[in-house]
């Protein structure tokens, strides 16, 4: 597996590359903007962009992806309506592929309803449904309550070594935050 | 041989084992046969991406060592000099870091949540955007280091010192701080729910 985290300009949002490295497909989770290092590290490292997965229709999540559409033969995936015509709607319990690298969609709603989360072995991205020592911000208190029930079903039944990486801030693993984190404990 | 590293790594050759292989071995460190010499033929300056979970490096002198993005989760580095080294995006989670020397060094990114940091000094240290979720540092010197948008929720920085330190953004959530320094600080932090007894300011 190949994988490198970009922060990004737009609301200090992260986006991430994971790649095949036996087939050099690649995947690219939220694309707040198409950023020059995410380009330059694409050609660098040979990589065949094939799939942008969107955690959540925000801009600062989105912004970007008509650019990615436009210079990369892509497919988009999310939780809701994002992407246009080269948009696929992704639900809980399906498979994402990257080459011979097999995910799955988490369902993650609460900070929007469209938020979904992609594990694959040893790493899960969680857009704004879950960072370092916080969760996503909410519109009301029933919304509050589906992020929190649905993160402790399907993010902290993954084993605790397993690395978070969340849309703003920096990665943690599912033990740190399933024992320390302050909405949790 | 092919190597195995952070996000490629090779499973651990004892049979049954289910943990992954250390960079430069076959094994993990539970299982590694000759851990002295293991530790000796580590290069510190070219550590970028490597896995060393759970590595006894305590004590050890890691000045300048370069760690970027390598896996370090539960190693020990009670004593460590790691002044001046680069420890971006590394994950430190778990890991025993107390009394070690982070002087100066760069921390950006990294994960020290549920690390134990106790006496621990980061003095003019990078350490913008860490994760110090649930970490244990007592009596631990941030003094000048830069916290911004760093994550200390629910962590233990009973009687440590902050003075000066850049804590724009930097979240504190539930953090116990009671009996610490934060004099001089700079910037607006959130101190929501923490405990704030006897800071001294």
């Amino acid at each position: 597996m190949i994988f490198r985290p970009f922060l990004l300009n737009v609301n200090e949002s992260n986006a991430f590359v994971l790649a095949c490295e036996e087939t050099q497909e690649a995947l690219l989770v939220d694309i707040g903007h198409l950023d020059g290092h995410i380009e330059d590290f694409l050609h660098e490292q040979r990589l065949r962009l094939t799939t942008v997965f969107i955690t959540h229709d925000h801009y600062d999540h989105t912004g970007g992806l008509r650019s990615a559409t436009n210079h990369y033969d892509v497919h988009v995936l999310s939780g809701g309506a994002v992407g246009g015509a080269k948009a696929r709607k992704v639900a809980h319990g399906d498979e994402v592929r990257v080459g011979k690298l097999t995910g799955r969609v988490l369902a993650t709603p609460g900070h929007t309803n469209d938020s979904i989360s992609l594990v694959f072995p040893g790493i899960v991205f969680t857009g704004d449904a879950l960072f370092s020592g916080s969760i996503g911000g909410v519109s009301s208190p029933q919304s509050g309550k589906i992020e929190v029930d649905h993160i402790r079903r399907n993010i902290f039944t993954l084993p605790d070594d397993y690395e978070i990486h969340p849309g703003h801030g920096p990665a943690s693993t599912v033990g740190i935050e399933r024992h320390h984190n302050p909405f949790f404990v | 041989m092919t190597k195995s590293k952070h996000y490629a790594a090779l499973p651990c050759r004892k049979t049954g084992c289910t943990a992954h292989a250390l960079t430069e071995s076959e094994y993990c460190w539970e299982h590694l046969g000759d851990r002295d010499a293991f530790v000796a033929s580590l290069n510190p300056r070219d550590l970028v991406d490597a896995w060393l979970a759970g590595v006894d490096l305590s004590g050890r002198d890691l000045r300048g060592a370069n760690m970027v993005g390598a896996r370090l989760s539960g190693a020990k580095l009670a004593g460590a000099d790691l002044r001046n080294a680069d420890l971006r995006r590394t994950f430190l989670d778990g890991a025993d870091l107390r009394g070690a020397n982070l002087d100066e060094a760069n921390l950006e990114f990294a994960v020290l949540g549920g690390a134990d940091v106790s006496e621990a000094s980061f003095n003019g240290a990078n350490v913008q955007r860490a994760n110090l979720v649930g970490t244990r540092g007592r009596r631990a010197r941030f003094s000048k280091a830069n916290l911004y948008y760093a994550r200390p929720g629910n962590a233990d920085f009973q009687e440590a010192d902050f003075t000066g330190a850049h804590i724009e953004r930097t979240i504190f959530r539930r953090a116990n701080l009671a009996g610490a320094c934060l004099a001089g600080t700079v910037g607006a932090a959130n101190f929501e729910n923490a405990n704030l007894e006897g800071v001294k300011r």
